[in-house]
C-alpha cells in the first residue's frame, strides 16, 4: 500500500570506519613488507606495483562510479577484453591506430549504452542485465572475431605496445600517467558535474531521484559509457603489458571479485549514495600492496586469492568491532 | 496493579551519530498498567519502546527488569524476558499463513499444518478474536494484522507488550476493541505501553501517562492528573500555544480555466475513473481513507506510476499530458511532495542545503555540464530562509534535522523549481506541532500567489482549514465535491465511508 506510514524520526547512520581500518591495515602491511620482505621498500619496486595496479584502478574507477549509483557493472571485465581485442585486431590487420583507436571506443560506447538501456529502460536489475551481456559479450567476440580461440599475442611493434611500454616522464611510465588521468576525470564526474550529483542522488534515494525530476536515464547512460571506457582504457593498458588480449581473464579469473573487493575495501558501500575517488586509492592501495607482497614472496594465485578473502572479512569484522551493530542497523545494512 | 515496576529505566541516553534520540531518561513501568507515551514526533517515544524491546542497544543508562539489571542485545533477548513489541509497520510475513505468523519462531523441528493452526486458534479465540488462522497474514486489514501481533506476544506470554502507534490504522470500532482487549490483558496481569497522538485516547485509556520532548522524559503520572492542555503544555513547552484555525472566507478562484484538469483516470485496482479538475490560486484539498487512491492518482499525474495505467486523460492548461518520467511533469512546472519523506522524498545521506539544490538541477540544471555550485548553495540558503529551516548549518545531515524541518526541506525541494502546480501529499505527516502552522501557512501563500494546489490529506482538521475546494475520494473514485462554505467533517465522513 501506498500510503503507508513514517516511521518515526532519529534513524542513525554509522561512521565510515571501514576506511580508516583499511588505511591502518595498509600502513601495516607496508611497514611489515618493508622490514621482512627484500625488494619491498626500494624505488624500482614503487614504481613496478603504481605500473602493475594501472588497470585494477581504472577497472576501480568504473566501478565505483556504477556502485555509487547504486548499481553493479559484472560485464567490465568482460569490457576491457573486448575492447583490447578489437584495437588490436584492427591494427594487426592493418588499420591505423589512431581510426583503430575511434572505433575501439565507439565499440565500447555501443556496449555502455546496451547495458544502461536495459537498466534505465528495460528496467532489469543492473547485476542481472551486466550479468547477461557480460556473458554475450565475451562469447560474441570470442567466437566471432578469435574463431573460439582465447588468446591473440601482440607483436613487439604493435602501436600500443610501443605507446604504453614508453614514459610520459623520466620517471612516470604511461600506464600510470593514464590511470592518474582516470582518477582526475573520475574525480571531475562525481564532484564537479551535474550528472554527479545526480549520481549521487540516484545511489541515495532512485525513487526521490526520480519523482524530484532528476535525469535518471540520461545519467544511466553517461555512467554505464563511462564504464566501458575505463574498462577499455585498463584493456590497452594489460594487453600491452602483457603481450597478449587472454579471454581466460573473463572465464577464469579473480578480477572482477578484486575490482569490487577495492571498490567496497575503499569504503564505498554497495548500496551506494557515498564515496568517492579518495575510497577508491584507498581500496586499491591495500590490494596493490597485498598483491605485490606476496608475489614477493613467492605466493601463488590461490594462496593470494585465500589471503584476499581473509583481509576482506578481517576488515569487515574489524569495522563491526569498532562500530557495534544493533538490531536496527543490521536491518538496514552496510555493505 | 500494584507499585511493583516491571521495567525500569535509570539514566538512559540513545545517541544516533552525535544527536541525542533520548537522553538521560528515567522511565518505570508498573505491573499490569497502561502506560501511554506522548509527546511530538522525533520527541523520543519509540527510541523509549526499542530500547525496551532490545531492538536498539543503550547508549548509556540501565535497563532492569524486575529489579535486576538486563543487557538486550537483540528483540529475542527481551522477549525471553516477556517483553513483546507491536510495531507500527506490522512485523509479519506476509507469504506466510496467520498461523505460521503467530507461531513464528516457536517453531519445533517438524511442523503438522494441522497442529500450528490449532495452537493458533486456541490463542486467537482466548482473544475473542475473529481472524482464519489459514488466511495469508499478506491479505489482512491493517487491524486484524495487528490482532495477530498481539496474539503472537499472548502466545510468547508476555508480561510487557508495547503497541507503537496502535490506532493510527484503525477505524474508530476497531479502536474500542483494542482497548477492551488491553483492558482484559491488564485483568490477566500484563503491563502494556502505547504511542499515542491522540491525546484523548491517552486521557480515556491509560492509568499512567509519561511526556517526552526533545527526547527528555518531561513528566510522568496518572492520566488523573493531567488534561488535554497541561499535556499540550507538556509536550511543545512554552515555545507556542496549539495552532489556532482561523477562520477564511473561501476566495474566488483567479481564473474559470482550471490548471489541470483529470478526465477518467485509471490504474490498477487503486484508482477507478477518478475525475476533478484544479484551478490557480486555490487549494484543492482531497480527503479520504488510507488506500481511497489518493497518492495514486497523484502518482499517475506525475508520470512516476506508469504499469497498470488503465487509460484516461490529464490536461494541464488545456494541452493533454501523458508523462512517462517525471522529469517531463518537472519540466512542464508540477512538482510532488511526497507523503513518505524516507522512502521517496529526500535524500537522506545529504545535507538540507544539497537535498534543496538538487530540487534546482532536476529543473534548471539539466542543459548543464558542470555543477552551479554557488546558485545552489545561494538558493539553498535563500529558501532556508524563506521556510524557516531551522538548522544549525547548511551542511547539516537532513536526517539529523526533526520531522518539522526535514518536512520543510522537501517542500523546498519542490518550490525551488518554480512549479506552478504541486501535489503536497499528507505535507504534516510526521511533523511537530510547531511546524505544522508554518508548514499550512507556506501551503496557503504558495497557493495565493496564483498556483495550483492539491492537497491529499487524512487529516480532515488539516483539509477544512486550507481547502477552497474539497474533493472526497472513495475506492479510487472522487465521490462527493464540497466547496468551501458547505463542507463540514461530518459530510466529508459521511462520502469517504458510505
Amino acid at each position: 500500500m501506498a500510503e503507508r506510514r513514517t516511521r518515526s524520526a532519529a534513524g542513525g547512520r554509522r561512521q565510515n570506519t571501514l576506511e580508516l581500518v583499511v588505511v591502518a591495515l595498509t600502513l601495516t602491511l607496508i611497514l611489515t613488507f618493508a622490514i621482512f620482505v627484500d625488494g619491498f621498500a626500494t624505488p624500482g619496486n614503487l614504481r613496478v606495483v603504481l605500473s602493475n595496479s594501472a588497470s585494477l584502478v581504472m577497472l576501480a574507477c568504473g566501478m565505483g562510479v556504477v556502485i555509487i549509483s547504486r548499481g553493479l557493472d559484472l560485464s567490465l571485465i568482460a569490457q576491457m577484453i573486448s575492447g583490447a581485442l578489437v584495437f588490436s585486431i584492427l591494427v594487426t590487420e592493418g588499420v591505423s591506430a589512431p581510426l583503430a583507436l575511434l572505433i575501439a571506443v565507439a565499440a565500447m560506447v555501443l556496449v555502455g549504452l546496451i547495458n544502461a538501456w536495459l537498466i534505465a529502460y528495460a528496467e532489469i536489475p543492473a547485476m542481472l542485465a551486466t550479468l547477461a551481456s557480460a556473458m554475450f559479450i565475451s562469447g560474441l567476440f570470442r567466437f566471432a572475431v578469435l574463431q573460439g580461440g582465447f588468446l591473440l599475442l601482440l607483436p613487439k611493434t604493435d602501436p600500443v605496445v610501443v605507446f604504453l611500454a614508453g614514459e610520459l616522464l623520466p620517471g612516470i611510465s604511461m600506464p600510470v600517467a593514464l590511470m592518474a588521468l582516470t582518477l582526475l576525470l573520475t574525480w571531475v564526474l562525481l564532484s564537479q558535474t551535474t550528472a554527479g550529483r545526480t549520481i549521487y542522488a540516484m545511489g541515495d534515494n532512485f525513487q526521490a531521484a526520480r519523482l524530484t525530476g532528476l535525469q535518471v536515464r540520461t545519467v544511466t547512460i553517461v555512467i554505464y559509457v563511462f564504464a566501458a571506457l575505463t574498462a577499455l582504457m585498463a584493456g590497452l593498458v594489460t594487453s600491452a603489458a602483457s603481450g597478449a588480449v587472454d579471454f581466460r581473464t573473463v572465464t577464469h579469473g579473480s578480477l572482477l571479485f578484486d575490482v569490487i573487493l577495492v571498490v567496497v575495501l575503499g569504503g564505498i558501500p554497495l548500496r551506494g549514495g557515498r564515496g568517492g575517488v579518495r575510497n577508491i586509492i584507498i581500496g586499491a592501495a591495500l590490494i596493490a600492496t597485498m598483491r605485490n607482497g606476496m608475489t614477493l614472496m613467492n605466493f601463488q594465485t590461490q594462496s593470494q586469492d585465500m589471503l584476499k578473502g581473509l583481509v576482506l572479512l578481517a576488515a569487515i569484522i574489524a569495522d563491526n568491532y569498532v562500530n557495534p551493530r544493533d538490531a536496527e542497523t543490521d536491518t538496514v545494512g552496510d555493505l | 496493579m500494584t507499585d511493583h515496576p516491571i521495567v525500569s529505566l535509570r539514566g538512559v541516553t540513545k545517541t544516533y551519530g552525535g544527536i541525542d534520540a533520548l537522553a538521560d531518561a528515567d522511565f518505570d513501568l508498573l505491573q499490569g498498567e497502561i502506560h501511554a507515551l506522548v509527546g511530538e514526533n522525533g520527541a523520543g517515544k519509540s527510541t523509549l519502546c526499542k530500547l525496551i524491546a532490545g531492538v536498539v542497544t543503550p547508549s548509556a543508562g540501565t535497563i532492569s527488569v524486575d529489579g535486576a539489571a538486563v543487557v538486550f542485545a537483540t528483540p529475542k533477548d527481551a522477549s525471553r524476558r516477556g517483553i513483546s513489541m507491536v510495531y507500527q509497520e506490522t512485523s509479519l510475513v506476509p507469504q506466510l499463513t496467520v498461523a505460521q505468523n503467530i507461531v513464528l519462531g516457536r517453531e519445533r523441528t517438524f511442523n503438522s499444518v494441522r497442529r500450528v493452526r490449532n495452537a493458533a486458534r486456541q490463542v486467537l479465540q482466548g482473544l475473542n478474536f475473529k481472524v482464519d488462522p489459514s488466511q495469508l497474514a499478506g491479505s489482512l486489514s491493517a487491524a486484524k494484522r495487528q490482532m495477530v501481533e498481539i496474539a503472537r506476544a499472548v502466545l510468547n506470554e508476555a508480561r510487557v507488550i508495547i503497541f507503537d502507534e496502535p490506532t493510527a490504522a484503525l477505524t474508530p470500532e476497531e479502536t474500542d476493541h483494542l482497548f477492551d482487549l488491553m483492558r482484559s490483558l491488564k485483568r490477566k496481569g500484563v503491563s502494556m505501553i502505547f504511542i499515542s497522538h491522540a491525546l484523548e485516547e491517552a486521557l480515556r485509556h491509560s492509568d499512567r501517562i509519561t511526556v517526552l520532548r526533545n527526547g527528555r522524559v518531561m513528566t510522568s503520572g496518572p492520566a488523573s492528573s493531567f488534561d488535554r492542555s497541561l499535556l499540550i503544555q507538556h509536550m511543545i513547552g512554552d515555545e507556542l500555544k496549539e495552532a489556532g484555525r482561523p477562520a477564511r472566507a473561501a476566495r474566488p478562484a483567479l481564473s474559470a480555466l482550471p490548471i489541470l484538469q483529470v478526465e477518467n483516470v485509471r490504474m490498477g485496482n487503486m484508482v477507478n475513473n477518478m475525475s476533478f479538475s484544479v484551478f490557480p490560486g486555490e487549494i484543492t484539498g482531497i480527503a479520504g481513507l488510507i488506500g481511497s487512491g489518493r497518492s495514486e492518482v497523484a502518482k499517475v499525474i506525475m508520470g512516476h506510476t506508469k504499469r497498470n495505467f488503465g487509460g484516461g486523460r490529464i490536461w494541464l492548461d488545456g494541452r493533454e499530458v501523458r508523462y512517462r518520467l517525471p522529469a517531463q511533469a518537472v519540466a512542464d512546472g508540477i512538482a510532488y511532495v511526497s507523503e513518505d519523506r524516507k522512502l521517496d522524498g529526500f535524500f537522506e545521506t545529504m545535507s538540507a542545503a544539497d537535498n534543496i539544490g538538487l530540487g534546482w538541477l532536476a529543473k534548471f540544471g539539466r542543459r548543464r555540464l558542470r555543477t552551479p555550485l554557488q546558485t545552489m548553495r545561494r538558493l539553498a540558503s535563500e529558501w532556508e530562509r524563506r521556510l524557516s529551516i531551522r538548522a544549525t548549518n547548511l551542511n547539516q545531515p537532513v536526517l539529523s534535522l526533526s520531522g518539522g524541518n526535514q518536512q520543510k526541506v522537501v517542500i523546498a525541494k519542490s518550490l525551488v523549481q518554480n512549479p506552478r502546480l504541486v501535489i503536497f501529499d499528507e505535507p504534516t505527516r510526521g511533523v511537530d506541532v510547531g511546524a505544522i502552522a508554518e508548514i499550512r501557512s507556506i501551503i496557503r501563500g504558495f497557493a495565493e500567489s496564483g498556483a495550483g494546489v492539491i492537497l491529499i490529506s487524512s487529516y480532515l482538521p488539516e483539509i477544512l482549514e486550507l481547502s477552497d475546494r474539497i474533493l472526497v475520494a472513495k475506492s479510487g473514485t472522487i465521490a462527493a465535491e464540497f466547496s468551501r462554505a458547505e463542507a463540514s467533517a461530518a459530510k466529508i465522513l459521511h462520502a469517504a465511508i458510505h
